[in-house]
C-alpha cells in the first residue's frame, strides 16, 4: 500500500515537473522574443530553439531524478564525452560557429567580389568549414570560416556598402506567399531610407522538411544610418513572424 | 467555382476535361494573346511527343483549378480581388513602362514601394510554389516561363533546373527608364535563357546588359487554324457591319488600347476619304484580358473606346468606321477575305500576328515601323512600312495600295511566302532544338 502511495506521488511529481517545464520553456520563447525584439529574425529562431532544448533537457533530467533514476554517473559521462568532442573538433567547431555568426553579422555572400588577409576573389561557395573564393586567374582558395571572424574583410562588390542582408527562417506551414507580402508591405513603409532603385527582394536561401530559410536584400540610402534601419526591420520581421505563427 | 464544377461534372482527381466546360461560363480558354500562340505551339510539340506531361501554370479566375486537354495539365491560379486590383494595376503600369508610355504613379521607384507590387510579387510567388510543388512530384526537366507579368517567377524558383524566359512584348532599351534597370536585369539575370521576339530586340536586350544566353525566335501561327470563309459567311458579316459592295475595306484587328494606334488608322482614312469616298475603315478588337470584367477589371478599353468614337465625330468620318468590339473566328476569317488591305498601326507592338493572318490571306498589309514584325517587311516587296507618327504617310500608302491592284496582289502573295518563317511548324523546330539543347547543357 505504502509502496503504491509513493509510486503515485513520484509519478504525481513528475508530471507537475513537465508541465512546469513547459511552462518555463513558454515563458523563455516570450522572454527571448522581446530580447531579441531588435535582432536578426534568424538569430531570435535559433535562440529560442536552443533555450527550449535546454529548458525540456533540464525538466527532463529533474524529472527523472525523482522517479529515483540515478543521474550523476550518467551526466559526468555526457560531461566528459562533450569535452572530449570539443578538443578533438575545436576547429571545425570554430569554423561552424563563425560560419554561423558570419552569415549574420558579416557582410558578404556568395557572388561578391571580396579581400580578406592578402586574398581577393569572388565568393562561390560558403560550406561549414570554410568559403571559397574564385580569383581572376581561376585559382580557388580556401578560407576557413573563423579567419572571417578574426580578419578585416573588405568587400568591394558594387552597392555592397549599401545592402542590408535580413536572414529569416520561418515554419513551412506558414504561407509563404502571404508571409513575403506582409514583409514587403512593412519595408514599403520606411521606403524613405532605401535606395528607390531597389525594391525589397526575399529569395529563398534553404528549404527543409520543416521551415523555409529566407533572405530579405534592402538597399539603404545612407550608410550611417545602416544600424537603425536594420534594428527596425528586424522587429517588423520578428513580429510579422509571431503574428503569422499564430495564424498557423 | 472548381466545387461546383466537380458537383456539375464529376471531375477526376487529374483534372477536369476541358471539352466538359463550356466556354464563357465555366471557363475562359484564352485570356491572352500569349495563350493563342503557345498553346498551339505546346499541342504540336506533345503531338509529336517531343515533350510529355507539360503543366501550364497561369492566372485564369474563370475556370476550375485544373484542366486537361490533349496531354496538356492547366493549372490555375485565382487571386482575391483586393490581390487582382494591386496586380492588375502594377502589370499595367510595367506593361507601359516596357512601351515607353507615361505612366502613373509619376515615378517607377513610386510603383515599386507601393502596396499594389507587393501583390504582383504575391502572384508570381503563388505561381512559383505552384509550380515548384507540382515539380516535386513530376520532375520537370525545364520551367518555360512566358511573358513579362511572371518575369519574377524564375528568380522565386528555388531550382538548379533550366529556367527560361519568353519576353513577348517589344524590348526597347532607350524606353526604359535608368532607375529600372537594376530592378529588370536582376530578374532577367535569374534565367539561363532568354527568348525575344525579333533581331531588334536580341541586340537590344544585349545592349540593356543581359548576360544570359539570349536568342530570337520570331513568334507563329498555325495555318490550321484559318479556313477560307464561304460566301455566305463573308456576305453576313459585311450585312451584320453595314458594309457595302462597292465599299473599299481597310482592316485593322487589334484589342482596344492606346498603343495599338488605333487613332492612327482613324486619322489616316480621314484623308484617304478625300480622294477614296468609298473606303471604309473596320476595327475590330475589344479590350484585352486587363480590361474584362472577367480579368482585371481595368476600364482602359472602354476608356479608349470613347475616344475613338469621339475621334470619328471631330474628323466628322463616323460612317466610315466601323468597331465591330469582339468577333469570333469565322467572323474573323470574314473580315479578313473581305478587306483590301490590313494596316497594323501600333506605336508599340511585340510582334504583331495579324500581320501573319492577313498574308495567309494573300491581302497586303501596311505595317509600324515600331512593331517588331516590321524587320521581316521590305517596303514595297511584301508589305508596306510607316511612322506611327506620321499619319500622312500612312494615308498615302493606303491610297496607293487601293487604287494599285496589280501591286497590292503582289505584297499579298510574297507575304503569303514570308509567312513560311513563322509558320508553326517553323516555331515547332526552332523551339525544340532550343530546348533539347538547354536540357542537355548544349546551348
Amino acid at each position: 500500500m505504502d509502496l503504491d502511495i509513493t509510486l503515485f506521488y513520484r509519478v504525481a511529481y513528475f508530471v507537475v515537473i513537465m508541465v512546469v517545464t513547459a511552462l518555463v520553456a513558454k515563458f523563455a520563447k516570450l522572454l527571448i522574443r522581446r530580447l531579441f525584439r531588435a535582432g536578426m529574425p534568424l538569430v531570435a529562431t535559433h535562440a529560442q530553439q536552443v533555450v527550449v532544448i535546454i529548458v525540456w533537457i533540464i525538466g527532463a533530467l529533474f524529472a527523472l531524478e525523482l522517479l529515483g533514476i540515478r543521474l550523476d554517473l550518467l551526466l559526468l559521462l555526457i560531461a566528459l564525452v562533450g569535452i572530449a568532442a570539443v578538443i578533438a573538433a575545436k576547429d571545425t567547431l570554430q569554423n561552424i560557429a563563425s560560419k554561423y555568426f558570419s552569415d549574420v553579422y558579416v557582410p558578404y555572400k556568395v557572388g561578391d567580389l571580396i579581400k580578406v588577409k592578402n586574398f581577393s576573389g569572388r565568393v562561390i561557395e560558403i560550406n561549414p568549414i570554410s568559403t571559397i573564393l574564385l580569383t581572376e586567374n581561376e585559382e580557388l582558395i580556401s578560407i576557413p570560416n573563423a579567419v572571417f571572424l578574426r580578419e578585416i574583410i573588405v568587400n568591394i562588390s558594387p552597392h555592397a556598402w549599401k545592402e542590408i542582408i535580413i536572414p529569416m527562417v520561418i515554419s513551412k506551414e506558414v504561407d509563404l506567399p502571404e508571409f513575403e507580402s506582409e514583409v514587403l508591405k512593412s519595408c514599403n513603409k520606411l521606403k524613405m531610407y532605401f535606395d528607390e532603385r531597389f525594391p525589397p527582394i526575399i529569395a529563398i536561401k534553404k528549404r527543409t522538411g520543416k521551415s523555409v530559410e529566407l533572405r530579405l536584400t534592402l538597399l539603404v540610402k545612407e550608410p550611417s544610418k545602416k544600424d537603425a534601419i536594420v534594428s527596425e526591420i528586424n522587429e517588423r520581421v520578428n513580429e510579422i513572424i509571431e503574428r503569422m505563427k499564430k495564424r498557423e | 467555382m472548381a466545387k461546383d464544377l466537380i458537383t456539375k461534372y464529376g471531375c477526376p482527381p487529374s483534372g477536369i476535361p476541358l471539352s466538359l466546360l463550356k466556354e464563357g461560363d465555366d471557363y475562359v480558354f484564352s485570356p491572352g494573346g500569349v495563350t493563342r500562340m503557345v498553346f498551339p505551339l505546346l499541342k504540336q510539340i506533345v503531338g509529336r511527343k517531343f515533350i510529355t506531361n507539360p503543366y501550364w501554370v497561369s492566372l485564369n479566375p474563370i475556370g476550375p483549378e485544373r484542366v486537361v486537354v490533349d496531354g496538356i495539365t492547366l493549372e490555375h491560379v485565382a487571386l482575391k480581388s483586393e490581390r487582382m486590383r494591386g496586380y492588375g494595376l502594377v502589370k499595367e503600369a510595367i506593361w507601359n513602362i516596357i512601351h515607353g508610355i507615361k505612366h502613373e504613379p509619376a515615378s517607377v521607384a513610386h510603383l515599386l514601394w507601393g502596396d499594389e507590387y507587393s501583390d504582383y510579387t504575391y502572384y508570381n510567388r503563388i505561381c512559383a510554389e505552384r509550380i515548384l510543388k507540382l515539380d516535386a512530384e513530376q520532375d520537370f526537366d525545364l520551367f518555360y516561363i512566358h511573358d513579362f507579368q511572371q518575369l519574377p517567377t524564375g528568380f522565386m524558383l528555388h531550382s538548379l533546373k533550366p529556367k527560361v524566359f519568353r519576353w513577348h512584348i517589344p524590348f526597347n532599351e532607350t524606353t526604359i527608364p535608368a532607375e529600372w534597370k537594376h530592378f529588370l536585369l536582376g530578374y532577367l539575370d535569374s534565367y539561363e535563357t532568354v527568348i525575344v521576339s525579333s533581331r531588334k530586340y536580341l541586340g537590344a536586350l544585349r545592349r540593356f546588359g543581359y548576360r544570359g544566353k539570349a536568342y530570337h525566335i520570331y513568334p507563329y501561327i498555325d495555318p490550321e487554324i484559318y479556313k477560307r470563309p464561304s460566301r455566305r459567311q463573308v456576305e453576313e458579316f459585311c450585312e451584320k457591319f453595314c458594309i457595302a459592295g462597292s465599299d473599299r475595306v481597310v482592316l485593322v484587328v487589334a484589342r482596344l488600347d492606346p498603343t495599338k494606334g488605333q487613332d492612327r488608322a482613324i486619322r489616316a482614312i480621314a484623308r484617304v476619304a478625300k480622294e477614296i469616298p468609298e473606303v471604309k475603315l473596320i476595327l475590330v478588337g475589344n479590350g484585352s484580358f486587363s480590361s474584362s470584367r472577367e480579368g482585371l477589371g481595368l476600364s482602359k478599353a472602354s476608356r479608349w473606346l470613347s475616344q475613338l468614337q469621339k475621334l470619328t465625330r471631330d474628323l466628322k468620318i463616323e460612317d466610315r468606321v466601323i468597331f465591330t468590339g469582339h468577333v469570333n473566328h469565322n467572323e474573323l476569317e470574314a473580315a479578313y477575305a473581305r478587306s483590301d488591305l490590313t494596316v497594323l498601326p501600333s506605336v508599340r507592338e511585340g510582334f504583331g500576328l495579324v500581320v501573319l493572318e492577313s498574308w495567309l490571306y494573300k491581302k497586303p498589309v501596311i505595317v509600324s515601323s515600331n512593331a517588331g514584325i516590321s524587320e521581316l517587311v521590305v517596303d514595297g516587296k511584301n508589305g508596306m512600312v510607316f511612322n506611327p507618327d506620321n499619319p500622312v504617310e500612312l494615308a498615302d500608302k493606303i491610297v496607293e495600295l487601293l487604287k494599285n491592284s496589280e501591286l497590292a496582289a503582289k505584297l499579298g502573295a510574297n507575304g503569303l511566302e514570308t509567312l513560311r518563317e513563322c509558320h508553326i511548324g517553323e516555331g515547332v523546330r526552332l523551339e525544340s532544338e532550343l530546348l533539347i539543347k538547354i536540357v542537355e547543357g548544349k546551348d
